[in-house]
């Protein structure tokens, strides 16, 4: 089958299932982007000046200009998309510049597990029906790790650190390393600034420097200095979450795998709260693997994360539960959303 | 002419000086020091050197596209530059002046920042309290993306800075600041501190080499002691 009848097929599937065309712009605003993703996002940016001096960039991904799009359209649009096109990053290698990508996105999501269970169903079958054979699929769920990092003690700073860089593993480990030899406050500056700390408290506390108001930095220095500088349980908690990210079973069998963790590091029996989502996928189909050390490339992702792969293991699909991208893209409210894209590059066989 | 060797030397400064200094010691004495207006010299007995003095700056992207043979400038200029560029240039000996730090120096008022995961933290915090990222004034886009990204800060935007960078925080042109430099005074004496772990290279004057002439470079380059 060709690349064109694939894709055919393929929005066959996407609009039985209620899903509505959408095309979100080819030109973005970097500038935009770079406000809201950060610095990080601009290596894989193509951009140019335009006339007036400027910086656009080729739609990296088609998740984000989707979402860029549906704020653009002031929410009014419809919250069950699909689209269809190619989006572009730097890569070394030229092939990978353009990625061909069909994918759709539920915004605005109300129930999770249902909607979450509907994106992949709509994937897999839209998969089936090109007639790609002996699929496999794994999932993971990043707000699995969320919910123990709340259960343990450690110093608020650390929970906040550890969370935030889930999505980064190399840098990840350094982290667990910083944290087993509790090496990141040196007592002697802290010393030194102490001095200054006491003279701060006496100025105009709306005063700002460098744009941080001097109360702002005051509290959160004396909240530093008053974290517990030498915890024994360190090491420990290093290993519980060492020991939960080699979690790796069939999902039919996640919450009895997550129980014996429980039991084994001795934590409260009611670390996962939710599991309704993963359970219903399950369900759909008992074969899918789960591993908690899964979904963790991508910063945007908030819960079931999810591949698919063909019979040489070449993922062919992906998507997941992104809960604050909206937000983060601009929304001045909290829109959960969930999509999935297939990946046309990898379907030529 | 065949076999000419072009150099390029900085046009002022220190550098400029330490170059001077360093090919006068292994025994190239300079014919002329290249007047105000003259950007050209060569070197006692070695008709085949033709010395041109650019731009730090100007020496790595000359030396990139061929019109330089040889040349002296800074290392953080290399690093600084395009993978690309990088590629075609080699260090040949790093040398004894020039010697300056780049580093990140954030408002010394910033008492409770003093690592880059504090840093890391009030990015965040920014963030969600201002709705922007903070802004970091540097000359050195490439070298400042690198070492934050390293470090896990993603939280900012980059504003170039051409001058006098020091000034930026407050002046409402950036949060914070990477910079070049030696002693640390310019810095102070600007309100700035660097952070404990904020050094992002250590900088020093090289003797540079284009690869592609390599070979013929080889009898001149063995010369330099």
């Amino acid at each position: 089958m060709k690349s064109k009848n694939y894709s055919e097929s393929i929005i066959k599937v996407f609009k039985k299932d209620g899903f509505v065309l959408s095309e979100p712009d080819v030109l973005l605003d970097s500038d935009y982007i770079i406000e809201r993703s950060g610095e990080n996002f601009r290596k894989i940016m193509l951009t140019f000046e335009d006339d007036a001096g400027k910086s656009m960039c080729l739609r990296p991904d088609l998740t984000v200009a989707s979402c860029i799009k549906y704020l653009k359209d002031n929410s009014k649009a419809n919250s069950k998309i699909y689209y269809s096109g190619q989006a572009y990053r730097k890569s070394q290698s030229l092939n990978k510049v353009i990625n061909y990508q069909l994918g759709l996105e539920i915004f605005g999501s109300k129930n999770k597990s249902i909607d979450d269970l509907k994106v992949l169903k709509t994937i897999t079958n839209s998969i089936n029906k090109i007639k790609i054979k002996n699929i496999s699929i794994k999932v993971g769920d990043v707000s699995l790790f969320k919910q123990l990092i709340e259960s343990l003690k450690i110093p608020e700073r650390w929970r906040m650190r550890l969370k935030r860089h889930f999505w980064r593993p190399q840098y990840f480990e350094d982290l667990l390393d910083r944290l087993e030899t509790n090496s990141d406050v040196d007592p002697s500056t802290v010393e030194l600034d102490k001095e200054k700390f006491f003279k701060m408290k006496n100025i105009d506390q709306n005063k700002e420097i460098a744009n941080r108001k001097v109360s702002e930095i005051i509290s959160r220095f004396d909240r530093k200095i008053r974290d517990p500088r030498s915890f024994k349980e360190n090491k420990k908690t290093v290993k519980i979450i060492k020991d939960f990210l080699k979690i790796n079973c069939q999902l039919n069998k996640l919450e009895k795998t997550l129980n014996n963790f429980i039991r084994k590091n001795q934590l409260n029996k009611n670390v996962f709260k939710d599991l309704t989502s993963l359970k219903s996928l399950a369900k759909f189909n008992s074969k899918m693997i789960f591993s908690t050390n899964f979904g963790r490339d991508i910063e945007y992702y908030s819960g079931v994360v999810f591949e698919i792969y063909n019979s040489s293991k070449k993922e062919i699909a992906r998507g997941g539960r992104y809960d604050g991208l909206l937000k983060n893209l601009g929304s001045k409210t909290n829109i959960s959303a969930v999509g999935a894209a297939i990946n046309l590059n990898n379907l030529k066989i | 002419m065949k076999n000419l060797i072009t150099i390029g030397l900085p046009s002022k400064g220190r550098l400029r000086e330490g170059a001077i200094h360093f090919f006068r010691k292994n025994n190239y004495e300079l014919t002329s020091n290249g007047g105000e207006r003259n950007y050209f010299a060569k070197f006692e007995d070695y008709p085949n050197i033709k010395i041109i003095y650019l731009h730090a700056k100007e020496i790595i992207q000359r030396l990139g596209d061929d019109t330089l043979d040889v040349g002296i400038s800074g290392l953080d200029l290399l690093n600084e530059s395009t993978t690309n560029l990088k590629k075609k240039i080699e260090v040949k000996k790093k040398l004894d002046f020039g010697l300056a730090n780049v580093v990140i120096a954030i408002p010394n008022d910033w008492i409770d920042v003093q690592t880059v995961a504090d840093l890391e933290e009030v990015s965040f915090d920014f963030r969600d309290k201002k709705n922007t990222r903070f802004r970091v004034a540097t000359k050195y886009p490439n070298l400042t993306n690198n070492f934050l990204v390293s470090k896990g800060v993603t939280q900012y935007k980059l504003v170039p800075s051409l001058g006098a960078t020091e000034t930026y925080p407050f002046i409402g042109s950036s949060e914070i600041i990477t910079d070049i430099t030696s002693t640390g005074k310019t810095l102070k004496d600007n309100n700035l501190r660097i952070l404990k772990d904020g050094l992002i290279l250590k900088s020093q004057a090289c003797v540079l080499y284009s690869k592609k002439k390599a070979a013929k470079l080889q009898p001149f380059l063995n010369s330099l002691k």
